[in-house]
This record gives C-alpha cells, sequence and structure tokens, in this order.
C-alpha cells in the first residue's frame, strides 16, 4: 500500500439508521475505510451484518445517517442525487448476487444498456467485445431466462466491466451459484480486475473468495473491523 | 445520450423480447373498441337526421310570404345546396256544380328533396314518384274525391285554368305535422300557377323554400339565412317540425352518447390496468438503471418516451382496427340497420385517438413518476418503492383530463354528470368494499380448504393490488350491465310510449248533435271507445284591450296564429301528456270563470304571460278570458292537444263542434266512406301513412341502437379481457413457486377460481348496485320515464360478473398452470 497515494474510496464515521418496529435500528456503526486504486478488498460477514447495505452506502446508492464517503475524491454529500447518478455512469460498476438483468433485454442489449446510458461510442463493438471476454458471445441474442444463473451472471460481469470503471462494487456475486460456477466466475471477476486495473470491492460470506482480495475486511453487527493477513 | 432515441431503442428491444406486447394489445383494444363505438354511433345520428329529413322533404325549410330573393338562391348555389319551392294556398275547388275549400300546393321539380311522395294511379297501386305532376294535372288526396264524389280521370277547375285528376296522392312526406290540415289536399305544377289567376296581390300565400345537402353546409346555410332577416321561428329543420321525431332523435342521440361513454369508461380501465402493469414490470428495471447511472429525469424521460410512441402506436392501430371493425360490421350487417349509413365524419377517429392518448397520458405519468422515484436501493431490498405524494396529485390530474373528455364527449352536461358522478362513486365504494373484504377474509381464511385458503390468501397478500383490480372489474360490470340490462329497461320505457293502437285517424268538424251517433257508430265498428273532445273557433281580438291584428305581427308563427281561428277546448283536470310550467290549474269553482291555460311556446310567439286578459270572437260574440297557467305540451303522443283551454262551464251556449282520434286497424279501412256517408260534414284525417313512416323511422333508430349497444358490449368485454390480462404477470411468479414447492395442479386451479370467483362476486354485485343507481337517475332525471329495478341485473351482476370473472381470469392464468414449472420459474426472474 502506497502511503503518499489518494484514496479512490474512502468513508469517514458512516453510520446507517433504520426506523424498525421497536425504535430505531443501527445496521451500519461507524465505518472508516481507505480503498486505493488497482486494490481488491473483501468485506466478509454474516447474513445481515450489513454488508450489503455498506456497500449501498459506499457507492452512493443509499444515503447515510452520519459520516461521508468520497468516491475518487467527490464528496458525495455534496452531490444531488443526479450527480451520484453521473459518477456512477462513469466510474462504478455493479455485480449483484441475483444478477439483475433487465429480463425484456437479450443478454448483448444488457450489456449495450450501461454504454449506451453512458453515451459512449462504438457501444455495440464493446458490447460484443466483453461478452466475448466472458466467453459468451455466442448467447448474444438469448434472453436472460434462456441462460443459466453461472451465465447470467458471467453477462453482469460483462455489463459491470464494459464502461471501464474505476471501482466496481461487488454483491456475493457468487452467492446463487454452485462451488464450480462461482469459482468460474470469480475468476472472471479478478482476472479482469487485474486486466483492467479495477478497483473491486467485494462483500461476501464466504471466507474463501474473501480469501482471493488482496486485502479483507469484517464484518459484524455493522461494525467493520481489519482482517490482518 | 439522448434519452428519447433511448426510450425508442428500448421499447423496441422489449417489443422483441415479447414483454410489453400485452401493453400494446390492452391500448389496441381500447383504442379499437371507442373508436368502433363512436363511428359507428356517430354514422347513426346522422343516418337519423336524414331519415328524419324524410318527414319534412329536406333538410331544412325556409317559410317566406315572397319567393327567395335572388341573393339566398346565389348562397345555395355555393354552398352546393338542391333547393326548391313550394307555394302554399287555400283556394276553392269547382267540381260540376260544387266547390270545396283546399290546401294546394304547386311544386317545382326536384320536389321533395328527401323522402318520397306516393301517388296512385288508377288500379295500378301506389308509385313513387318525384316532382310536379304533368301541366294541366293534379293529383288529389282520397279526402277530395270522398267529398267532391269524384274519381281519378275526371275534370275540376282552380281559378281559370281547368286540370284533370290524374292521381290520388298517397303519401305527402310533409305533409304529416300535427297541426291540423283541415282541407284536403290539391297537388299541382307551379308552372300552371300563372295559368290559374290565383296569385294576386294579397292573397295568403305561403312559400315554403326547401333545401337538401351536407350537414355542415346546411348548418352553414341556416345560419347565413339568420344573419340575412330570416326569423329562426322560419326555419323548420325535423327537430322543430315533428317534435314526436324530436323527441326519439334526442333520446337516439342520448343512447349512442351513453354507449359511446361507457366505452371511454371501459377503455379507461383497460387502458389505467395497461399503463399500471407497465409500470410494475419496469420497476426492477428502473433500479436497475439508478444503479447504471441514469439519472432521474433520464429515465422519466425515457419512460415517457416509451408511453407517447406505445400510446401513439396504439393508438393509431386501433383507431384503423375499430374503423375497419365498424365498417365491416356495416357491411356484413347492412339488413339490420336498414339504413344507408353516411361515412363517419373525422370526429370519431380524432375523439378515439385523442381519448386513447389522453388516457395514457393520464394514467401513464403517474406510473412514469413512480418510476422516475424509485430508489436504486430496490436493488438490494424488493419491498422498497412507497408512493410519493406528488403521484397522487398526478393522479387527480389524471381523472380531471378524464372528466374534461367525457364533457367534452357527451354533448350534454346531465348525462356526463351522471356517467361520471355514479363512477366516482362506484369507485368509492367499490375500494370501500375491497379493503373491508381484505381484511374480513384475512380473518377467515383459517376456516377454508387448502385451495380456498391459497386463492382468497393472493388476494390479501396481494392488498393493494386487490383494490386496483376490485375497482376496475367493478366498474368495467357496472359499464357492461348499463350497456345490457339497465338499457333495455330505458329502452323497454320508452317504447311503451308508442303502442300499436297509436291513433291513426282524427275526426274533426263533428257537431254536437252528432256526438251520440258519432260514438255508437265508432263502437259498433271497433274503433274502440274514443273520447270525443269539444272545441269551440275563435278569432283572438285583443290582447289586455289592445285590438290585435295579423299585421302587428311579422311574418311567422304568431302571424300565423293570428290570422287563423284558435281551437279553444275545456277540460276539468290537466291532461296526462301536459305538464304545468307555471301558474295554477283550475279548482271546481271557477269552472265558469274568464280563464285560459296557454302552451308554452304559444305564449311565447305573442308574448302573453300570466294575468294577461284576451279577448276572443265567435261570429258577433265577445267574451274575456285571463291567462291563468303556461302548459308543457307533449306533442308525441298522438292525440289531440290544444294551444288553449279553458274551464269546463265557460264556453257553455257557443257554437262548437267537436274532435276525436281513434285507432282504425287496418283490414277495416271500408268504415270511412260508412262514415263519411253517414256523416257527411264531418273529415277524416288519416294519419296512418305518416303515422307508419314515424314508427318504421323510430323503428330503424331502435334497431340500430341494439345494435351499436350489442358492438359496444362485444367491445367493452374484449376491453375487459385485455384488462384481465395483464394481471397474469403478477401471478405467474406466485404460481411457479407454488409449483415448485409441489402444488397440485388441481389446488392452483382451485385456488385461482376462488381468487377471482371472489373477486368477481365483490366486483359483480357493487358494478350491480352502481348500474342499477346510474339507470334509475338516468330514466329519472333525463329520459323522463319510469324505471322499473329489475332482478335481471342482480342475478347479471352476480352471476355473470362473478361467474364470468372467475372464468376469464383463470383462463388468463392458465397457461402458467399448464406449462412446465422449470420455465415459470426462470419466466419469472
Ligand atoms: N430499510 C431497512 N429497514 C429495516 N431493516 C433493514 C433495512 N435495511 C436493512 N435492514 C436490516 O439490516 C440488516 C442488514 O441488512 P443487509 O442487507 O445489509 O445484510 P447483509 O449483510 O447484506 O445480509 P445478506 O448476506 O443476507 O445479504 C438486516 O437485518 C436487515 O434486515
Ligand atoms: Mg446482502
Amino acid at each position: 500500500m502506497k502511503v503518499n497515494e489518494r484514496p479512490i474510496v474512502r468513508a469517514e464515521g458512516l453510520v446507517k439508521q433504520v426506523d424498525g418496529p421497536s425504535g430505531p435500528l443501527t445496521i451500519v456503526n461507524d465505518v472508516s475505510l481507505q480503498v486505493f486504486s488497482s486494490e481488491s478488498v473483501a468485506i466478509i460477514g454474516v447474513s445481515g451484518s450489513g454488508k450489503s447495505t455498506l456497500l449501498a452506502l459506499l457507492a452512493g446508492l443509499d444515503i447515510a445517517t452520519e459520516g461521508i464517503v468520497w468516491l475518487n475524491g467527490q464528496c458525495l454529500d455534496a452531490l444531488d442525487e443526479d450527480g451520484r447518478a453521473l459518477i456512477r455512469a462513469r466510474q462504478v460498476g455493479f455485480v449483484f448476487q441475483s444478477f439483475q438483468l433487465l429480463p425484456g433485454l437479450s443478454a448483448l442489449e444488457n450489456v449495450l444498456l450501461p454504454l449506451e446510458l453512458a453515451g459512449r461510442d462504438r457501444a455495440d463493438d464493446r458490447a460484443r467485445e466483453f461478452l466475448d471476454d466472458v466467453g459468451l458471445l455466442n448467447r448474444a441474442g438469448h434472453y436472460p431466462s434462456q441462460l443459466s444463473g453461472g451465465e447470467q451472471q458471467r453477462v453482469a460481469i460483462a455489463r459491470a466491466f464494459a464502461v471501464e470503471p474505476s471501482i466496481l462494487f461487488a454483491d456475493e456475486p457468487t452467492g446463487n451459484l454452485d462451488n464450480e460456477t462461482g469459482g468460474r466466475v470469480a475468476d472472471l471477476l479478478f482476472r479482469l480486475n487485474r486486466e483492467k486495473g479495477t478497483t473491486l470491492i467485494l462483500v461476501t460470506h464466504d471466507p474463501a473468495l474473501g480469501g482471493r482480495c488482496t486485502r479483507a475486511m469484517s464484518i459484524s453487527d455493522g461494525r467493520l473491523s481489519e482482517i490482518e493477513g | 445520450m439522448n434519452p428519447w432515441f433511448m426510450a425508442w431503442r428500448m421499447l423496441r428491444r422489449e417489443w422483441r423480447s415479447g414483454e410489453i406486447r400485452i401493453v400494446l394489445l390492452a391500448l389496441i383494444v381500447a383504442t379499437a373498441g371507442l373508436v368502433s363505438v363512436t363511428a359507428l354511433g356517430d354514422r347513426l345520428d346522422q343516418a337519423f337526421e336524414k331519415q328524419g329529413s324524410a318527414l319534412i322533404a329536406a333538410d331544412l325549410v325556409v317559410r317566406l310570404p315572397n319567393p327567395p330573393p335572388d341573393n339566398f338562391i346565389a348562397r345555395a348555389g355555393r354552398r352546393r345546396l338542391a333547393h326548391t319551392l313550394a307555394t302554399n294556398f287555400r283556394s276553392v275547388v269547382l267540381y260540376e256544380d260544387q266547390t270545396l275549400l283546399t290546401d294546394v300546393k304547386a311544386v317545382r321539380p326536384g320536389y321533395p328533396l328527401r323522402g318520397e311522395l306516393s301517388v296512385s294511379v288508377g288500379a295500378g297501386g301506389s308509385r313513387t314518384v318525384s316532382g310536379p305532376p304533368r301541366r294541366g294535372e293534379v293529383w288529389v288526396d282520397t279526402q277530395l274525391l270522398a267529398r267532391l264524389g269524384t274519381t281519378v280521370g275526371r275534370g275540376v277547375k282552380l281559378g281559370r285554368k281547368a286540370f284533370t285528376i290524374a292521381g290520388v296522392i298517397t303519401l305527402e312526406p310533409d305533409r304529416g305535422g300535427m297541426g291540423f290540415a283541415l282541407a284536403p289536399r290539391v297537388m299541382m305544377n307551379e308552372a300552371d300557377l300563372e295559368a290559374t289567376g290565383l296569385i294576386a296581390p294579397g292573397s295568403h300565400v305561403h312559400y315554403r323554400w326547401m333545401l337538401a345537402g351536407a350537414t355542415r353546409e346546411v348548418g352553414a346555410m341556416r345560419q347565413w339565412l339568420q344573419e340575412h332577416g330570416v326569423a329562426e321561428g322560419e326555419l323548420e329543420d325535423v327537430r322543430n317540425a315533428r317534435p314526436r321525431f324530436r323527441v326519439a332523435l334526442d333520446r337516439g342521440a342520448r343512447f349512442l352518447s351513453l354507449a359511446a361513454l361507457v366505452s371511454v369508461l371501459l377503455s379507461g380501465i383497460a387502458i389505467s390496468r395497461a399503463t399500471q402493469y407497465y409500470a410494475r414490470r419496469h420497476w426492477d428495471h428502473a433500479a436497475i438503471m439508478r444503479c447504471l447511472g441514469a439519472t432521474q429525469s433520464e429515465i422519466a424521460r425515457i419512460y415517457l418516451g416509451q408511453l407517447v410512441v406505445l400510446s401513439l402506436v396504439g393508438g393509431l392501430l386501433g383507431a384503423g382496427l375499430g374503423y375497419v371493425a365498424q365498417q365491416a360490421l356495416v357491411w356484413i350487417l347492412p339488413a339490420m340497420v336498414g339504413v344507408d349509413l353516411p361515412l363517419p365524419s373525422y370526429k370519431p377517429l380524432l375523439v378515439g385517438l385523442s381519448a386513447s392518448l389522453l388516457a395514457v397520458l393520464g394514467f401513464g405519468l403517474p406510473a412514469v413518476a413512480r418510476l422516475r422515484d424509485v430508489p436504486a436501493m430496490r436493488v438490494f431490498r424488493r419491498d422498497i418503492g412507497a408512493v410519493p405524494p406528488r403521484v397522487r396529485v398526478l393522479y387527480g390530474v389524471a381523472a380531471l383530463v378524464i372528466t374534461g373528455f367525457v364533457f367534452w364527449l357527451a354533448d350534454e352536461a346531465e348525462l356526463a354528470l351522471w356517467i361520471l358522478g355514479g363512477t366516482a362513486a362506484t369507485l368509492l365504494l367499490l375500494a370501500l368494499a375491497a379493503v373491508t373484504m381484505i381484511k374480513a377474509l384475512s380473518r377467515w381464511r383459517g376456516g377454508l380448504g387448502a385451495s380456498w385458503r391459497f386463492g382468497v390468501g393472493s388476494l390479501v397478500r396481494r392488498g393493494s393490488s386487490t383494490v386496483a383490480q376490485t375497482v376496475a372489474l367493478g366498474i368495467g360490470v357496472m359499464g357492461l350491465l348499463l350497456l345490457t340490462v339497465v338499457r333495455t329497461e330505458l329502452f323497454n320505457a320508452w317504447d311503451d310510449r308508442l303502442p300499436p293502437e297509436t291513433p291513426n285517424h282524427f275526426l274533426v268538424n263533428i257537431q254536437s248533435n252528432q256526438v251520440a251517433d258519432l260514438e255508437r257508430f265508432l263502437e259498433r265498428n271497433g274503433a274502440g271507445v274514443a273520447r270525443l273532445t269539444p272545441l269551440v273557433r275563435a278569432r283572438l281580438a285583443a290582447i289586455d284591450g289592445r285590438p290585435v291584428e295579423p299585421d302587428d305581427y311579422e311574418v311567422g308563427f304568431a302571424r300565423r296564429m293570428v290570422e287563423r281561428a284558435a281551437n279553444l277546448s275545456w277540460l276539468e283536470v290537466l291532461p296526462d301528456d301536459n305538464k304545468l310550467v307555471a301558474g295554477q290549474w283550475w279548482e271546481p269553482g271557477q269552472w265558469d270563470k274568464g280563464l285560459v291555460s296557454v302552451e308554452q311556446d304559444y305564449a311565447a310567439a305573442l308574448g302573453l304571460s300570466i294575468g294577461d286578459v284576451l279577448t276572443y270572437r265567435v261570429a258577433d260574440r265577445t267574451f274575456d278570458v285571463r291567462v291563468v297557467n303556461l302548459r308543457e305540451v307533449s306533442w308525441d303522443s298522438f292525440s289531440p292537444n290544444f294551444f288553449l283551454i279553458v274551464p269546463p262551464d265557460l264556453l257553455d251556449g257557443f257554437p262548437q263542434s267537436h274532435i276525436t282520434s281513434f285507432h282504425l286497424p287496418a283490414e277495416r279501412g271500408d268504415m270511412i266512406a260508412r262514415l263519411i256517408d253517414q256523416f257527411p260534414n264531418v273529415t277524416d284525417i288519416d294519419i296512418e301513412a305518416v303515422l307508419r313512416q314515424v314508427m318504421r323511422l323510430m323503428d330503424r333508430v331502435n334497431w340500430s341502437l341494439q345494435f351499436i349497444f350489442i358492438f359496444a358490449l362485444l367491445a367493452g368485454a374484449l376491453v375487459l379481457i385485455a384488462a384481465v390480462q395483464t394481471t397474469r404477470a403478477e401471478r405467474r411468479r406466485e404460481i411457479a413457486v407454488l409449483r415448485a414447492l409441489g402444488a397440485q395442479k388441481r389446488q392452483l386451479r382451485l385456488g385461482l377460481l376462488s381468487e377471482f370467483a371472489a373477486l368477481g362476486v365483490l366486483s359483480g354485485l357493487l358494478g350491480a348496485v352502481a348500474a342499477g343507481l346510474i339507470g334509475w337517475g338516468l330514466a329519472q332525471f333525463l329520459f323522463d320515464i319510469p324505471y322499473r329495478w329489475s332482478a335481471g341485473l342482480w342475478v347479471i351482476g352476480l352471476l355473470g360478473g362473478g361467474a364470468g370473472i372467475a372464468v376469464l381470469g383463470y383462463l388468463a392464468s392458465r397457461p402458467d398452470i399448464e406449462a412446465p414449472a422449470w420455465r415459470l420459474l426462470r419466466q419469472s426472474e
């Protein structure tokens, strides 16, 4: 870790509280962290520990009750929803546990979507390139319902890398897949992460997957702690 | 990125995948239903007017004191209107040594412009003719032959010229009317007029300038004439000339309006369901796109763009389809309508398209607003997506837009109010009932079998969606019931008003000493019990002491009323078909007082109001009467009605005659000859032909209306089916999961059936209540006819609604039960 470098993701004193049936509930509790460019960081925790919530806060999908997040030096608090959307469009990619492909679009069209939203030129070529990268060019015209879970997740990964984001957030990317398929999807994720120099922030309950990252942290009851290793 | 372009691209892609076909289908069906019903209605409306024109032989008649000036004729030419002139006057006909006062009508080629003139020549039966008799010939009516004891082929003299009777008029289209035509008819060629020497300055000649052409041109001409000195009262069209038929036309138009409004409602339901479905399908899309960096305004524009394209495509295709559908129907079933239907105007297409667009935007904008506000967090937690307050505002706007639209379409505020008010009340009622039902069901669920528990449970689980569905289906059932049961009720009540024994003969000039004999004669000859009404013919001499002369009035109704003697009748009580609009009817103690009850139009024409004293002259005697009340007369009852009625004892001792009307069955036609033989002074007016003509027209109107209602019903049912189809997707995932969990198909079927049956019974019941109430309101306040609550409404509402919706809903979701479970699970991801 280069100390003089500026972190690409930085959080300071993040708290997320929601109103539960029996008073306010703290899901993320005083989390601070720094992630540097090209790092891959795993946040490991059991179900319900607050992983997804934290990820959403870091990505600017949700707003923290307290605390500040910087992405690429930009303070998210200083931006309105449209400003945050712009950052997502240019610098952030997502991979979700349940794939989240649009059922009405084919594999290729799903990969095209972020490219078109960001107004990239040569969108079609790029989308094909990335679909090829994940080995699914021959399935370009198929709809999500015609693909297996692993294939869907590979399409989702192609979609996430297609805009060449500087940061990629992955929420349990292998959680819905069997070990072998999960392993292959993880291989793909880390390969692209290396090749494209993307920063990867990955949350998972699986220590094995977490272990493949350059750095791992653990979360429990909303509190984050560094795992030395 | 250009969001509009993006919208178009995404739409095309989703279309290919089949995702949004059901939405487009619903839009197409909704628009097609609306357009076909309004187009057909428009055509029928136009046809009715044209048919009605047959009753006055033209689209517009201008009554003039002189032949039309050149600028009138030039203007009619420029408007491409056909026109002809009829010259009317009274003159004595000479036959051997007898004379007879007749109504002479001199016509030109072209007459009649509308309808047909039938003349029977010799034994050859009647034939339809147009244009005038040949020069030197006249056509007369049977009355003239009977009174003069002559036949076709003999000669008569009119003024200085001799004519041959060449035929007997059996149907003269513009003769009808309820103003008593006392004198026999002679019809001659205008070219012979000069030679008779009868038209001289000072003779009472009335000209009827007849015009016919395109509806819009006639309307423009009418306006132009009014701007050029022709008084409103001198313009005659079928509406003001034939009150009986006007009533029929107005009711017909109202029924058409009703059909169109219900179509709007049903289409609105389908469209609201379709947009709702569309929005739901895109919630996840919106959230994912937010994650992918789309801004809210981009998302709003993308979905708005999609909706606009969908509504345009759906609207255009639907309008085209609707147009073709109604045209095909008109081709297939011409006999049913029995009327040559004019092509529809551009209006229904415009109406259908704009209605569909407005409805899509009205319901779609709130949907888009919700999509715009779907938080990105939905990708993590699917339960997110509450309705932000401003969406409610947008729904309010949608309601306002649709309300305004219905008003615009209805022409008649009252009809729109009843329909809208009824719908709004029904909406509330349905929503309330649905919420209550869900509460109740969630409590009782335990006592039911497994399948029922599942079916009923789904209703409870999908709470808000269940409410929306109950409301939509309830309104749908209400609309369909309005189109069937309630419409039949209104229709039957209306039909009752023109019974087969409607009088077809009027006898006038009956002397007091003949009354008893005539009554016996009629009874013996099976003409039924006829009420003989006495009358005194009197001339209006003064109003409030001021002498009255015809020249005090400009040409027109008032002048004609003053020119000729008025018929005063007397009555103890107000007749059933009359209605007091001002003042009081007389008490028995006032029966010998100088009072008079005046028909309201008559009073208006002469400027009379309550308290005015009228002086009438009979021969050399005069008497005064004071106006005590004004009446509205139902001229369409075909029984004698009078402008002026006085108390029973006032006119004792004045020379009086009687009139009566009765129904003469066709097979007893010979009775009239014997009647005239026995009572030679009595004049018989045969209105059978006119009555038949009116009845035939009304039959056609009826048929056409039945036809359009059946059509609207079919269209409505289709629209509802499209609406139910959109609920399929909501159930798909649930069915898939249950199948995967090992539920039997039978259980699922029962579950679905029970779910839809519960929905159906509730919406059927409430739909029936609402339809009944609206029907009652329409009958009571708009159609002015008694309304009978029918058991049919409830039976059909409950059984038809309940069973119909159960079956429809079941059929819509059946493919999901039958398909392999694994495929479903995938599709529903
Ligand atoms: N809006 C909310 N309202 C109430 N509770 C919430 C809300 N959001 C999250 N929670 C709760 O906070 C806790 C953390 O949620 P989160 O989704 O972050 O867990 P997670 O670590 O991602 O779990 P999993 O591995 O199962 O996905 C859970 O107990 C969840 O139920
Ligand atoms: Mg999670």
